[in-house]
């Protein structure tokens, strides 16, 4: 499948907000209640349409646990946005956003696009950080927020999507050099004739279908 | 090391593969034949292993593990590819000392000597400095092979791998550090090259100008990269302290975790296989002088460790024969087989770890029906476990082979009702249910007083039915969700399913009526018979305007006046349904019977007697049931008359008798009466009534027709003594004999009242035979003229007198001719021209034409017997009718032979036959 652009992602936060479950629901569309714990980094990949155009997203599912934290970090880099994730019925998640803000600022390119998502917007009963200290958190600090739920899949497109378009924003605006890669993003093969050598669309699906 | 324990933690373990030291087939003693050699690398492929040593020897190891070997090189040989698709060797050695590597390319198909056929021989120099080879791939195409150096080059050789001609040779990257991985990626469009060194990763994509794509700051060590299969994707592997990293070509891939040391990696059947540092401890509890190395298999796409053991001193892993075989530091060769899946997948459910079964099965392409037992297994353990939301999802998927009764009958318990719905619901969408789950899901529902999920389950519109329609309208009806039944049937036009609901449950006969108001004609009509009454009882003016509508020119109320047919300008079928059969439902309810049944006769005149019939029923009814309100029953009663009298009006005339004379309606039993000519009848309805009045008037009226009913009427009136029989005597009807006999009966009748009368009729029959008598003279004196009249003719002359011809008027000339009829005399001229023929006076024989006819006439009839008789039996003077046929002749047979003349002396008084003849 040819693509105009593809952008890079990441997607971070404590381990067990459910960063594996958004991403599996965003490319395979199903939910798995019971995961196996990330060891590494797990990858996938989706088209989506922004503005009629077709845009391919990579997607790095990153390991939350401490002891993987060093390995992670170096897929910060060239990943044109992130997805900061935290479980809405656990605060301490929450607490440490701020610990994974600063990772990815300092590892990654200043323009890349952030959004704060309160996942496992499901479970409203246990909820334990209310929305509004979210959105606070994400005001301060300059993100989009929304919260999510991987189960219901809830927000989970538009959380993607957003970000997406944000980029895509960002693009247009001339704040992305898009020539750059180690700013995640890329321009698809028919639109730089100069640059034939791109992955095939197929074996990214295969890649996607093996990361849980 | 601590470290790296937690990592494997993280994953599964499992011992998918039995660990076996390989025996030599012939001693069945432990394989030591590779004792003594020094081994400096090894290679697998096209079914045998090839081990190269540092004197310069290859050893090839069959499957029954014997041994071949052949000298390659003088000096050593450092390094072995075996081609996979062919049988080819490419071997990297010395035959001179110092550094001078050469690449000897071996078919293995041709021996000679025991040597195999060296193809070509080239040296491997980067730039004309020689440095040590540190490693070398061949594309399985046969076009590329690319080698690496210690000082950092790589050269590629494109061109065909086997010969030295046409190939070209070029150095491809150059770097500080030694390249320590090569890799060509065997699939996709574009030759792509991995290049692994101490400190970096690149792909170099041949096929585009050595286009250079680093992709990542830092390297691997030699033997610690793969190119993987299309398990995953035909990555690049490196393996570092840190973990595995995976490479596309154009951006780093995915990343495991697996931490420690790595000295080998190889890719087996979607299995990566790392070897590793042992750990200490082990280390040093082995009493070996080896150091002692873990082996450890993983499963990368199902993320789980499938072996792992400790192995002296590694020196390389090998695939082939469908195994994998670890080479020892003690030369011995170890044989990891791989468990047959059906044995992994016990192990698994042994561990209750059905999850990962399952994963395996599909990604070991299992077929489904294995994969259904897994299922089935794995919800047999759930549901034992008591997690019946697990069993169920489980038992979901093994729907369509293993057998719904057997899930179904597990969950039958009131408590696992969700789950059982959630299966039902499943078995529907899979349309493997039947009418049994149909009915039990719906229980279900109504059992769980879910009636969203009701909704959506028989509510949802455009939906795909996946049940049996019937049964579901059935068990709704039962559990009272009427309205799901009802939709349901209107859905599906199970019409007599939506009445009777409607009209049995809901009791909402408006809507019922609609309903049928909306049936297409046979529908409307069958359904109106079935459910009339009910609906009639209850909604009578409704149910009679669709009645009214039905059996005149229906037509689906929701469907357009105008509908396509019409448009078409074809003619529109009129159905109608016939009114009497709808009569029945009108019980109890005369007055919209009547409205009814007016209707249909205003709409059809020409309806069937029945409807007449029960209409006029009615409206006497109605008059026997009106109360003192004399108006109203005249007007009723005006209303019965009209219909009797509309000459229409197709009622059975006996039937409407009786119904009039049971309701005692007396107009109607008249006019009946009268209809049927019934006109005895009417008479004796007046006599019965005493009506004398009325007993004239009938005879007056109908006397003509049946004169009886005069006798009757005289012998009514003798009997009751009354003074009205002069006036029928006078009528002078009836012969005075019968009066007399009729009032002789009568012990009332006197002589007296009769006197005048029989007088006056004795005058007058003496009046009557006087003339009847002056009349025969008369006739007797004409024949006597006549005969006298034929008499002269026959014998005295006759003189012609006449001066004129009776045709022309013209006097008379030569040649005449003389009839003697009258006499008439005529120009022979004009006779010839006038008369038809010259026998007969053209004058006299239209007349006599005339009587000839009367007689012949006579005479035809007169043998008709039959006919005489008739006219005699009808006759109410018989003598009459015999006299007449006298006068035809009926007995003068004689007459036919004597003379002509003789006949009119028969002839009867009255009838004037003065003919002449000519």
């Amino acid at each position: 499948m040819s693509y105009a652009y593809l952008f890079k992602y990441i997607i971070i936060g404590d381990t067990g907000v459910g960063k594996s479950c958004l991403l599996l629901q965003f490319t395979d569309k199903r939910f798995q209640p019971v995961h196996d714990l990330t060891i590494g980094v797990e990858f996938g990949a989706r088209m989506i349409s922004i503005d009629g155009k077709q845009i391919k997203l990579q997607i790095w599912d990153t390991a939350g646990q401490e002891s993987f934290r060093s390995i992670t970090r170096s897929y910060y880099r060239g990943a044109a946005g992130a997805l900061l994730v935290y479980d809405i019925t656990r605060r301490d998640t929450f607490n440490h956003l701020t610990t994974w803000l600063e990772d990815a600022r300092q590892h990654s390119n200043s323009n890349m696009v952030i959004m704060l998502i309160g996942n496992k917007s499901d479970l409203e009963a246990r909820r334990d950080v209310k929305k509004e200290e979210g959105e606070a958190f994400a005001r301060e600090h300059g993100l989009i927020f929304m919260e999510t739920s991987a189960k219901t899949a809830a927000n989970v497109e538009e959380a993607f999507i957003n970000t997406a378009k944000e980029i895509y924003q960002k693009i247009q605006d001339g704040v992305f050099d898009i020539n750059n890669e180690a700013n995640g993003i890329k321009i698809g093969p028919q639109h730089s004739p100069t640059n034939p050598n791109m992955p095939s669309g197929g074996g990214s699906a295969g890649q996607s279908g093996g990361c849980c | 090391m601590v470290v790296a324990s937690v990592s494997q933690t993280l994953l599964r373990r499992f011992n998918f593969f039995d660990k076996e030291v390989v025996k030599d087939p012939e001693t069945n003693q432990v394989f030591e034949k590779l004792k003594d050699i020094n081994i400096s690398s090894c290679a697998s492929g096209r079914g045998q292993i090839v081990i190269a040593d540092c004197e310069g020897t290859v050893y090839m190891i069959n499957r029954k593990f014997q041994i071949t070997a052949f000298k390659a090189y003088d000096i050593r040989v450092s390094h072995l590819y075996q081609l996979k698709q062919f049988n080819i060797l490419l071997t990297v050695g010395e035959d001179e000392e110092g550094v001078n590597p050469l690449i000897k390319v071996w078919n293995l198909d041709k021996f000679e000597k025991g040597i195999p056929l060296c193809s070509r021989i080239c040296r491997a120099i980067p730039s004309n400095k020689p440095t040590p080879v540190t490693c070398l791939t061949v594309h399985e195409n046969l076009n590329w092979m690319a080698v690496g150096f210690e000082n950092g080059c790589v050269v590629i050789f494109k061109g065909d791998v086997k010969s030295d001609r046409h190939s070209k040779t070029w150095t491809v990257y150059e770097n500080q550090k030694p390249i320590t991985g090569l890799a060509f990626r065997p699939t996709g469009k574009n030759t792509i090259l991995f290049v692994a060194t101490d400190n970096c990763v690149l792909s170099i994509n041949l096929s585009a100008k050595d286009k250079t794509t680093i992709l990542e700051q830092f390297g691997c060590s030699l033997g610690c990269s793969l190119m993987s299969d299309s398990n995953q994707d035909h990555q690049f592997v490196i393996g570092r302290q840190d973990g595995v990293y995976f490479y596309q070509p154009d951006c780093r891939g995915p990343c495991v975790v697996i931490e420690g040391e790595k000295l080998r990696l190889e890719w087996f059947r979607g299995y990566l296989i790392i070897v590793g540092k042992e750990k200490p401890l082990l280390k040093a509890s082995s009493s070996h002088s080896l150091e002692m190395h873990t082996l450890t298999v993983y499963d990368m796409q199902n993320k789980f460790v499938a072996h792992t053991a400790p192995y002296p001193d590694v020196i390389d892993v090998l695939c082939e024969w469908g195994s994998l075989y670890v080479l020892g530091g003690d030369r011995k060769l170890y044989q990891l087989q791989e468990k047959d899946t059906q044995t992994k997948l016990e192990m698994l459910f042994k561990k209750n770890n059905y999850t990962l079964a399952i994963s395996l099965a599909r990604s070991q392409q299992y077929d489904q029906e294995g994969l259904i037992d897994i299922f089935t297994q794995y919800g047999d353990h759930l549901y034992g476990k008591g997690d019946h939301d697990g069993a169920i999802d489980q038992y979901i998927k093994t729907i369509g082979k293993l057998e719904a009764s057997y899930v179904i009958r597990k969950f039958l318990d009131s408590q696992r009702i969700h789950n059982l719905t959630k299966y039902l619901q499943a078995l529907h969408k899979a349309q493997m249910a039947t009418e049994e789950h149909t009915t039990l899901l719906l229980n279900c529902y109504t059992k769980l007083k879910d009636v969203s999920k009701l909704d959506e389950f028989i509510m949802t519109k455009d939906r795909e039915v996946d049940f049996d329609v019937e049964t579901a309208i059935k068990v709704c009806r039962q559990a009272g969700y009427y309205e799901h039944a009802l939709f349901l049937a209107e859905k599906h036009a199970k019409h007599e399913w939506y009445l009777r609901i409607q009209l049995e449950k809901i009791k909402d006969y408006q809507k019922a009526l609609e309903y049928i108001g909306n049936l297409e004609f046979a529908e409307a009509d069958d359904n109106l018979k079935k459910y009339g009454k009910m609906l009639m009882s209850k909604i009578p003016d409704q149910t009679t305007e669709l009645l009214k509508k039905l059996c005149t020119d229906y037509r689906p109320s929701n469907r357009l006046l105008v509908d396509q047919s019409d448009l078409d300008g074809s003619v529109p079928k009129i159905q109608k349904a016939s009114a009497e059969e709808f009569i029945h439902i009108f019980v109890n309810n005369s007055a919209k019977l009547t409205e009814f049944l007016e209707y249909m006769i205003k709409t059809k005149p020409n309806s069937p007697s029945l409807l007449y019939n029960t209409l006029l029923e009615l409206y006497l009814h109605d008059i026997v049931h009106e109360g003192e309100d004399i108006e109203a029953k005249n007007e009723k009663q005006r209303r019965t008359l009209d219909l009797l009298q509309n000459p229409d009006a197709n009622y059975d005339l006996d039937q409407a008798l009786v119904l009039c004379q049971m309701n005692n309606f007396k107009a109607g039993i008249l006019f009946l009466y009268e209809k049927a000519q019934l006109y005895q009848q009417i008479l004796r309805y007046h006599m019965e009534h005493s009506e004398n009045v009325h007993v004239i008037e009938t005879c007056k009226k109908f006397g003509q027709h049946d004169p009886q009913l005069w006798v009757q009427a005289l012998s009514y009136f003798a009997k009751k003594e009354e003074s009205c029989k002069p006036q029928l005597m006078e009528r002078n009807l009836l012969p005075p004999l019968l009066v007399i006999e009729t009032l002789a009966h009568n012990s009332t009748a006197t002589l007296s009242i009769i006197k005048d009368y029989i007088i006056r009729r004795l005058q007058l029959e003496n009046d009557q035979i006087a003339e009847d008598e002056r009349l025969i003279k008369q006739y007797r004196e004409d024949t006597e003229k006549k005969r006298k009249q034929i008499e002269e003719l026959k014998t005295t002359a006759k003189i012609f007198q006449n001066s004129k011809c009776s045709i022309c008027s013209h006097p008379l000339e030569l040649p005449s001719v003389h009839f003697l009829c009258e006499p008439h005399s005529f120009h022979q001229q004009c006779l010839e021209s006038y008369a038809e023929n010259d026998t007969e006076c053209p004058v006299c024989l239209p007349e006599n034409r005339k009587i000839m006819d009367i007689i012949r006439a006579q005479e035809q009839s007169k043998d008709l017997h039959e006919s005489f008789h008739n006219q005699l039996e009808r006759s109410q003077d018989g003598f009459s009718v015999v006299a007449d046929y006298f006068g035809r002749g009926v007995f003068n047979k004689v007459t036919v032979i004597t003379d002509s003349n003789a006949r009119f002396s028969a002839s009867p008084p009255g009838r004037n036959l003065s003919s002449q003849f000519s």
